[in-house]
């Protein structure tokens, strides 16, 4: 401690945070008297962790967190029927074995009628906040979830439209990429448009790119304002929002037509790429009428030979005259091509790159030409082309630059196109899952989520197998299973267990509220669980969104406060907290963000201090419902598969629960400990939950190597999805038939994504366009107002803790909006006006904060904060971006997801809005 | 001699305040009270513009004018280089936080909480009186420094004998050590850098320096 106190009988807690996806990091609970006083850095963790054992700032609040007077410390049901902003809840409480009765006899009653209601859809849904942050504090509450049946994920409370949703899903298909990260410990330049990784990379990425600048590296960061990202970057280039792909296209160019061919890594383009495949007059792949597989044109033979063919060096360049071959078209209709000239993907590439110079790319992103074809030459000066490095024993390509994206960047329209030239910025100097180069560092739409490469196994034409939903005739999903329609609408997002939450997550929400013609109206779910998610504030248009969630006939929320969502709950449990209860989670390996580590295995949080009030830990509360409702058997048999780490029984360890009982929270947790250690260490050294709690964390070593697929796909002969798309185009035209064949005409500019090689499209007319369809003047809009993250709310859970805002407001910009000083002085505006922000839809007001890091057409709106009911944070007259940004159709990629930015005015007004409520 | 000094290392400071919230909690601090906060300085203009991240707090100055100014003789200096608040002798005429050209005092003339009027429980464990209606400022974690010491452990490489914002730095900005020993880390780092001090010209020579590679700010 820093000062001398009362002495105390105090203890050290191992815990983990997991407050944003750029965890879990290790810390300790420090206690005295039972009373959990500070937080800090788990030192003994400092030789596995990559962030040294100390969790962020965030970690710090969660004392607050425990202690806040204003927690719901016991169950409570509502006792007006009537649901709205304007309508008091009319909370009482209730005891635990009413709530539980309560809810029970709701699932009971669905369980009798069926889980699929007369759509077609989940009577029950399920919501949980924070990129699926909540399963490492819900306990065993998943297993509940699989031991219900069928669930509806989809209504999102802020995934597609907040997260990196289309690297979420083209970077998992490419390069098993859910999360992308620049292979910090060994590149020498990134290049990152937005990615604002010292605010939301979590602490790995923190230290890691705290080193790599001492060592030397440089880091040239694009954005419309200067974020602490930009401020610790060499340098910063603003930019317009939503011109990154013209700016990377540009740089695309300069490497095809500008720099000789020895400038690229002409090999890995040969052997690891679709780049040789011959192209056909129609557009796809001549295939060997034969065999089926793409064609390549063979510098050996001076022939025509398939792409497998032993001995064959392909061609990259080269126009030729192909005899016989076929295509593969859409719906299993094969194209008979004789005679017809074709050249290799990569001609293709080339082509379709010619008329985006850098001048062109200059007129679209307000950025000079000379800095966007510098910026593409210091790329392919630092790829050292031909350098390899020994890794774990193994001598790898050493391409050490990176193109990193951020948010908005990377999701709604103009997102393909950014994730498609980030991905082919690296394939084109061999710079793709390699040490130095971009790195996917998860995967979640795959198999294998602790161990990517699992999931990298041989699929058609020499590429990694990837499984989308189907969209032939007889197969395609025409009655969607869910009410975002992710298997009908996106083939990309595939039928795993976390699909349907990456789907088109608001779409949920509009379609309750208006679904377009030819689609039914989806049904409401009969329950919904709500879990550290406040979709009524950290989704857009907040107000409609709250309007339609008053729809929800039975909610039951998992409640900390009171706040927004859960004011239309009909039931409130409250859960213990971070600090109040037990879990153990996987640690290490490669997960989100910049999570990837040298070693893996498990880590525990534990209840360092007794709940407040009534809490109960959510182990406790599962397993009471699945008791309650006779599913104990179905509950501890998912748990027995492993759920939570290894399995519990195999032919050298057993460690099963009984599934006839039910077992006390430590007990599960003992078994989970026992046979996730059993499976890291082969058997050989078992820990139980008393050893995990007192040293926090075990480990075994996690190969480097592992970090790379490219290991993987040289051992097995495997081709990157790149440049070209020929499975998109098939897939999106099958899609296009098969919609059109119900009459769905609204998804079309959803369609004109699927292409073999992006087109610009002028990405950042379609916000004008949206603000005339919607029936205003483009010139009444005239600004971007975009968003930012703090590192003290991430994504806003934190936003009741008054030491997050107290240290939060040493930065600039929070609770602020945040203007171009030039553009304020024209406005009239001075630092500490208050301002509306207003679109077409709505307004928002803050105080004004001039600064000169920040584009003129640009405002800025950090964190998403419009309370009207959450304690404390209601009384901060923050403004939100949420506010005005519209749910829209016509402003929806074909992935299903949506850009974080809108076209504004901003003026000057004498105060803040009231924001009553009940 | 000892003369423990801590560097901020400007090239690795994100601005994330995780310094600021390990500080606030360990020592208890009330809202407002920083002892160490992390100011976001912009210079430039645009598109010509930088953003700088500087920890700051008590200097630890060798001749701390805030000592000078003290009529109560509270505010000493220990033989290694830590300036410090006898709370005892302390009555609160704040003629030290106007002598500091760092802005490194506080004072609070009533108690004050997080959530409002009333202490919250862990609030409410840790009230000090005796911090109410006197200066105070960042002590460098002292008795930690002290403890840490007892126990064997050096101040700067060992968390238990080095101040908690130190500890917490996420991106090793901060680093704690004694300069007079050439084998300790702050000692290395500034032979092998450039650094400076803030205020320089005023003639305080403080114990707190900044590694940058930049010029001046």
């Amino acid at each position: 401690m820093g000062e001398p106190r009362a002495a105390a009988a105090r203890k050290s807690v191992p815990t983990y945070c997991y407050n944003c996806v750029a965890g879990p990091d290790p810390m300790v609970v420090t206690v005295e008297n039972g009373i959990a006083t500070s937080i800090g850095p788990n030192h003994a963790a400092a030789d596995v962790h990559p962030g040294l054992g100390r969790p962020c700032v965030k970690a710090y609040g969660l004392v607050q967190k425990t202690y806040n007077p204003h927690r719901v410390l016991y169950p409570m049901k509502r006792t007006n029927p009537k649901k709205g902003r304007d309508e008091d809840p009319g909370f009482v409480r209730i005891s635990w074995d009413e709530a539980f009765e309560a809810i029970v006899s709701r699932l009971k009653n669905i369980r009798e009628r069926g889980l699929i209601d007369e759509a077609g859809l989940p009577r029950v849904a399920a919501t949980f906040g924070n990129g699926g942050t909540p399963r490492s504090y819900m306990g065993t509450f998943p297993a509940f979830l699989a031991a219900w049946g069928p669930i509806d994920f989809s209504f999102g409370s802020g995934q597609g439209v907040k997260c990196t949703h289309s690297e979420h899903l083209y970077g998992e298909f490419w390069h098993r990429a859910f999360t992308v990260s620049a292979d910090t410990p060994l590149t020498r330049l990134i290049v990152s448009f937005g990615a604002n990784v010292e605010v939301s990379g979590g602490v790995c990425a923190v230290r890691r790119h705290a080193d790599a600048r001492i060592r030397g590296i440089k880091r040239i960061h694009i954005e419309p304002h200067l974020s602490p990202t930009g401020a610790c970057s060499a340098e910063w280039v603003p930019i317009k929002p939503k011109t990154d792909a013209a700016f990377m296209l540009a740089m695309i160019h300069v490497l095809l037509h500008e720099l000789p061919r020895t400038a690229l890594d002409l090999a890995f383009l040969r052997d690891r790429t679709s780049s040789p495949y011959l192209v056909g007059p129609d557009g796809y792949y001549l295939r060997d009428p034969a065999s089926g597989k793409p064609l390549i044109f063979d510098e050996a033979s001076g022939r025509t030979v398939a792409f497998d063919t032993a001995g064959a060096v392909p061609t990259l360049e080269g126009q030729y005259r192909i005899a016989e071959a076929v295509t593969h078209l859409p719906d299993g209709e094969v194209g008979e091509q004789r005679d017809v000239e074709a050249a290799p993907a990569f001609v293709a590439l080339t082509e379709a790159m010619r008329s985006y110079t850098p001048e062109w790319a200059s007129a679209v992103c307000d950025v000079a030409a000379a800095t966007i074809r510098r910026v593409a030459h210091e790329y392919v000066d630092n790829a050292c082309i031909g350098e390899t490095i020994e890794v774990d024993g193994q001598t790898l390509p050493f391409r050490p630059v990176a193109v990193t994206l951020g948010k908005t960047v990377n999701n709604g329209w103009g997102a393909f196109e950014c994730c498609w030239s980030r991905t082919v910025l690296a394939t084109l100097v061999g710079a793709l899952e390699v040490p130095g180069g971009t790195l996917g560092t998860t995967v979640r739409l795959n198999r294998g989520q602790d161990n990517r490469l699992v999931s990298v196994v041989p699929g058609d034409d020499g590429f990694m197998a990837s499984s989308f939903n189907p969209t032939d005739r007889k197969n395609w999903m025409a009655k969607p299973s869910g009410r975002n329609a992710h298997r009908t609408l996106v083939p990309i997002v595939g039928n795993t267990a976390w699909s349907q939450a990456l789907g088109p997550a608001h779409l949920s929400w509009m379609f309750m509220k208006e679904s377009p013609p030819s689609w039914p109206k989806p049904s409401v779910p009969e329950l919904w669980f709500a879990y550290r998610t406040n979709p009524s504030i950290s989704f857009w248009h907040a107000d409609r969104l709250s309007a339609t969630m008053a729809q929800m006939p039975f909610i039951v929320a998992f409640a900390y406060t009171l706040d927004e969502t859960n004011h239309m709950a009909d039931i409130l449990l409250p859960d213990a907290t971070d600090l109040e209860s037990t879990q153990v989670i996987p640690i290490g390996g490669t997960k989100f963000i910049e999570q990837f580590w040298e070693h893996k295995g498990i880590v525990v949080r534990q209840a360092a201090v007794e709940p407040q009030g009534e809490a109960r830990d959510f182990t406790a509360i599962a397993t009471e419902l699945v008791q309650r409702l006779g599913l104990l058997d179905r509950y501890n048999a998912a748990i027995n598969r492993g759920m939570f780490g290894g399995r519990h029984k195999t032919e050298k360890w057993d460690f099963s629960l009984a599934v006839d009982q039910a077992h006390d929270v430590d007990t599960i947790w003992d078994a989970v400990c026992k046979a996730t250690t059993a499976e890291l260490t082969d058997g050989k050294d078992i820990k139980d939950l008393a050893w995990l709690k007192e040293h926090g964390l075990f480990v075994v070593p996690f190969k480097r190597t592992d970090w790379y697929l490219y290991p993987s796909f040289v051992a097995q002969g495997l081709r990157f999805e790149l440049p070209y798309q020929e499975r998109l185009m098939r897939t999106g035209e099958e899609l296009r038939r098969r919609l059109h064949e119900h009459g769905v005409h609204w998804w079309d500019d959803q369609l004109s994504e699927y292409q073999p090689l992006p087109e610009w499209h002028d990405v950042p007319g379609r916000w004008t366009r949206a603000v005339e369809s919607m029936g205003g003047k483009p010139a009444d809009y005239p600004l971007w107002a975009i968003t930012t993250k703090t590192m003290t709310y991430s994504a806003g859970n934190n936003s009741g803790i008054p030491l997050m805002y107290e240290v939060g407001k040493n930065l600039r910009g929070l609770g602020n909006v945040i203007i171009n000083a030039n553009t304020g002085k024209r406005l009239g505006i001075a630092s500490g006006d208050w301002v509306e922000v207003c679109s077409l839809i709505g307004a928002t007001r803050g105080r004004a904060e001039l600064v000169q890091g920040c584009h003129p057409d640009t405002v800025v709106i950090p964190g998403q904060n419009d309370h009207w009911k959450t304690p404390f944070a209601k009384d901060l007259n923050f403004p939100s971006l949420n506010t005005v940004v519209p749910l829209s159709l016509e402003l929806t990629d074909a992935t299903g997801s949506g850009a974080d930015l809108v076209r504004v005015s901003v003026r000057k007004v004498d105060g803040p809005k009231a924001r009553a409520v009940s | 001699m000892t003369r423990y000094v801590m560097i901020a290392d400007l090239r690795r400071c994100v601005g994330c305040q995780t310094c600021t919230a390990a500080c606030k909690e360990a020592n208890a601090t009330p809202p407002g009270v920083q002892w160490r906060r992390v100011l976001d300085i912009e210079v430039g203009e645009y598109p010509n513009v930088n953003r700088i991240f500087v920890p700051t707090g008590c200097q630890h100055c060798a001749d701390p004018p805030c000592m000078h100014v003290c009529p109560t003789t509270a505010t000493g200096q220990r033989d290694d280089g830590i300036v410090t608040i006898d709370y005892d002798l302390c009555i609160g005429c704040a003629y030290c936080a106007v002598a500091c050209p760092y802005e490194a005092r506080f004072k609070v003339d009533t108690a004050e909480f997080a959530f409002g009027d009333e202490p919250s429980t862990v609030e409410r464990a840790q009230f000090d009186e005796r911090k109410v209606g006197v200066a105070t400022k960042c002590t460098f974690c002292a008795d930690r420094i002290d403890a840490g010491r007892a126990a064997g452990k050096t101040p700067g490489r060992d968390p238990e004998a080095t101040p908690v914002c130190v500890n917490s730095c996420i991106s090793g900005a901060l680093v704690f050590g004694d300069i007079e020993d050439p084998d300790s880390t702050v000692a290395r780092l500034l032979a092998e850098n450039k650094s400076f001090r803030m205020h320089e010209e005023a003639g305080t020579s403080p114990g707190f320096y900044y590694l940058w590679d930049r010029g001046t700010l």
